[in-house]
């Protein structure tokens, strides 16, 4: 095979690469410049502790706030449980048998399953099936059934760096194999399976789709956080915001406070993984 | 605690832990079964063909019509015209950072990369309304912004993430004896690249891109704000499209339960389903060959 | 963390869910925000969606009352028998829909013919009209407003491709402000009750036939005795099991609070 080493071409062809990622970079550039440049001006103390006024031209965004954090505890109070004690299985219990393979390819196939087809899940599910009407509770199973897989992952993740020596060695002191898990495994296996949960959280938190038809509506008056009610969150409310409100150019700077409140939310929460993740790396070094 | 009530406590969790494997097979098997039976009512009423092939989707107009082609095509072209944009960025962008980039630069692009990932559709969607949408009217001299262009590029946008990630863990996992033996027959960085190291991080990549195939399609908030959301049969960029999924986004909530409507979006979301499954299995095959191409 | 969850465990009974027109959402929640200081163990949540969704939420058993700028169409009456659901009717406001011009611009009345061939385009200058050689530019708005379908509806027409789609009242007003050839339609209350409006557009009268009688949309015993051309009543649609809950809240809408957070929005109060 005969190579041209022609120094131009190589140059142009690396610059092409370095190119590609420059506007990868810019595309994030302009992302964020946008996002907090225009927002930070309408985030203050008031802005994050205030209801929303006015019909929502004015005042702040509280309710939105309270909603999402209330949506993401019944999210996780479901989805985590839930979540551990199926990896558990997948990873401590399950032999290799055409069932487990069909659970895993399952987890597999639900973690693709766009988001708007579990909001319609939901509906059908807890909505209309269970009865519980539009409301917290069945937007909060619905993003909980929508983390299900993310989270079943990444705890089989964490569970599988736990060397199998650690097991033999409780099970030769006498623990049964429920003590060991809970005793010994997953207090090691720990920071993965946080991360795990801090990374699924942050999704959900972003969620729209979901809420859509579960529960989410336009105002509710005071903070009321009743889970057969309806919520406020602030993803559905950047996104009524934007599109829906009779004085778009009105609320303009409410949404986009909203938006950088919603980012701020996501990268904190990401950067609470980064941190468990680095230091945990940090310890087994 | 005693021994008998240890070994009760072991067995109970066992079948706890075995009943949480069954219950996801019994979630997707739900989700699986709401859709087919929900479709199979739809085509009670409405036949197969007419679904597939028709070219007027309108619901609510006195003479239901329910052809979805309109919809699929929407969807088709802002996924194809977001793949266009993102797979020569996304592989470019993971070659640079698997082959060029210095550690140091590695470490600040990638986390950044990683929150790109981590911004909510909806937000990107804003965006979309702000800046792309007066952005692209001006460009084009168009009244709005609101069309299949937007859409393509920032599902783009949402896709370069995940293909990044996977196709710089295919490029940088190429066993390092391949670029040494073609360093070694005087190759330089660029041609090894090119027709080495891309060539044997191929299953990986084809994984990448279908799984940005695979986001892009079922992405909904995005394409809802900046589409323009007119179910007519696209005609180019810059015509105002509905996705398979903004169309379930916006009328699902209008839908009265238990009607022909309503059985209508969960035959579309029936073959989203699949569309995505397809994407999906497509990306597995290829990662399981890549696996094994590298059992080294 | 479960402290917090068994607190906001108990369950609220007086919930009352509204949805529906986009139209009426902002005056609903602005009656609910000063409602809300009256009592403040109502509780209600409030979504947009349009008038249809309102209905059909009503069906689903997902809402108490929906706001509809529309009455119930034939179709929907049948679904509710057919599902047993009982429904009581609150007309909480009039909303007239007023025509603007350019101050500049002389014409002061338009019969509903001449107006239909305006709007959709049959007549493009209005030179056609009047006495001036302008081309006319039409300021509406989307196909999704109901005041657009109901301005098609009352005129039996379809809009002319050319006229502009605004996304409210204030963008129409700002274009037609602006415009010495300009003609919209916007809520008649939004025009009367913005004083910076009159100093630079006009509304024009509405009359039948070219020798009927011209009304005003902005007079409100005009109003009152329904003979304004472009009135409407805007409905809200209670289910009949939800009437005790909802009760309080529809008292306040008919107090004299009520009427005038009504009345400040743009629209009239029919006196019975």
């Amino acid at each position: 095979m005969q190579f041209k080493t022609n120094r131009l071409s190589s140059v142009i062809e690396w610059g092409s690469l370095l190119l590609s990622t420059a506007i990868v970079c810019f595309f994030i550039a302009v992302i964020i410049w946008e996002i907090f440049s225009k927002g930070f001006s309408v985030l203050s103390w008031e802005f994050t502790t205030m209801v929303p006024k006015e019909g929502m031209t004015s005042g702040g965004i509280l309710t939105p706030i309270i909603g999402t954090v209330l949506l993401t505890l019944i999210t996780s109070a479901f989805a985590v449980p839930f979540g551990i004690c199926c990896a558990i299985y997948l990873n401590e219990y399950a032999e290799n048998t055409w069932v487990t393979r069909t659970i895993r390819a399952a987890i597999r196939n639900l973690s693709g399953v766009p988001s708007i087809i579990y909001g319609l899940f939901g509906l059908a599910l807890f909505v209309q099936a269970l009865n519980f009407g539009t409301s917290l509770l069945a937007a909060g199973l619905t993003l909980g059934l929508l983390s299900l897989p993310y989270i079943i992952t990444t705890t089989e993740e964490a569970l599988k760096r736990i060397p199998n020596s650690t097991r033999e060695a409780a099970l030769a002191v006498g623990a049964t194999k429920f003590e060991t898990i809970k005793d010994v495994v997953i207090p090691s296996a720990m920071s993965g399976i946080l991360t795990g949960i801090v990374l699924t959280l942050s999704r959900a938190a972003g969620e729209t789709a979901p809420i859509l038809f579960t529960g989410a509506a336009f105002y509710i008056n005071g903070s009321s956080g009743y889970v057969n009610q309806e919520f406020m969150a602030l993803p559905y409310h950047l996104y009524m915001l934007s599109t829906q409100h009779q004085s778009i150019d009105q609320v303009r700077p409410i949404a986009y406070g909203t938006a950088l409140v919603l980012v701020i939310v996501v990268f904190l929460l990401n950067l609470t993984a980064f941190y468990i993740r680095y230091k945990y790396r940090k310890d087994e070094n | 605690m005693n021994y008998k009530s240890r070994i009760t406590l072991d067995i109970v969790f066992k079948v706890v832990f075995k009943a949480t494997g069954y219950l996801v097979l019994a979630l997707l098997g739900g989700i699986f079964a709401m859709l087919i039976y929900n479709s199979i009512s739809f085509f009670l009423d409405v036949k197969p063909f007419d679904f597939f092939t028709g070219m007027e989707w309108a619901p609510t107009a006195k003479n239901p019509k329910y052809g979805m082609l309109p919809l699929i095509l929407s969807t088709t072209l802002v996924t194809f015209g977001a793949m266009l944009i993102a797979i020569p960025l996304g592989i470019g962008t993971a070659s640079y950072i698997a082959i060029y980039a210095k550690p140091r630069v590695k470490n600040i692009l990638k986390p950044t990369i990683e929150m790109l990932a981590a911004i909510p559709s909806v937000v990107i969607g804003f965006l979309g309304i702000v800046v792309l949408s007066p952005g692209i009217a001006d460009l084009a001299d168009l009244p709005n912004g609101l069309n299949a262009l937007n859409g393509a590029i920032l599902l783009a946008v949402m896709a370069l993430p995940t293909i990044i990630t996977v196709a710089e863990d295919a490029i940088h996992a190429v066993p390092n004896a391949y670029k040494e033996a073609s360093y070694g027959v005087g190759a330089n960085r660029w041609q090894t690249l090119r027709k080495v190291i891309i060539p044997a991080a191929a299953p990986g990549v084809i994984t990448a891109i279908m799984l940005g195939v695979g986001r892009a399609i079922g992405e909904t908030m995005t394409v809802l704000m900046v589409t323009g959301n007119a179910a007519l049969m696209p005609t180019g960029m810059f015509d105002s499209v509905k996705t398979m999924t903004a169309t379930i986004a916006i009328e699902m909530g209008e839908v009265p339960y238990q009607t022909t409507h309503y059985y209508a979006l969960y035959a579309i979301a029936t073959v989203l389903f699949f569309m995505t499954l397809f994407a999906n299995i497509v990306g597995e095959f290829f990662i399981n060959r890549f696996r094994k191409y590298h059992a080294v | 963390m479960l402290g917090a969850m068994l607190t906001s465990c108990s369950k609220k009974d007086n919930a009352i869910k509204m949805k529906g027109s986009d139209t009426e959402v902002n005056l609903a929640i602005n009656l609910a925000e000063k409602f809300t200081e009256l009592d403040n163990e109502f509780s209600i949540s409030i979504s947009g969606g349009g008038s249809g969704l309102g209905i059909t939420s009503l069906l689903n058993g997902q809402a108490d009352i929906a706001n509809s700028s529309r009455p119930l169409s034939d179709d929907e009456v049948q679904q509710f028998k057919d599902k047993n659901i009982e429904l009581k009717t609150v007309i909480f406001a009039e909303d007239a829909t007023a025509f603007v011009v350019h101050k500049d611009l002389p014409l002061e009345e338009i019969d509903l013919a001449t107006l239909g061939k305006i709007l959709s385009g049959e007549i493009t200058n209005w030179n056609q009209v009047i006495d001036i050689d302008l081309p006319i530019n039409i300021y509406g708005r989307q196909s999704s407003s109901g005041t657009h379908s109901f301005v098609k509806k009352k005129l039996k027409i379809e809009f002319s491709q050319a006229a502009k789609e605004m996304t409210g009242n204030a963008q129409i007003i700002e274009g037609v402000k602006a415009d010495k050839s300009g003609i919209g339609y916007v809520g008649a209350g939004y025009v009367a009750h913005d004083p910076n409006a009159n100093t630079k557009i006009r509304i024009i009268n509405i009359k039948e036939t070219p020798d009927s009688v011209a009304y005003s949309p902005i007079d409100a015993e005009t109003i009152n005795k329904s003979l304004y051309f472009f009135q409407r009543p805007l409905y809200q649609f209670v289910l009949a099991d939800s009437w005790e809950k909802v009760k309080p809240f529809i008292d306040f809408e008919e107090s004299k609070l009520g009427k005038k957070l009504i009345e400040e929005h743009g629209y009239y109060i029919i006196e019975k």
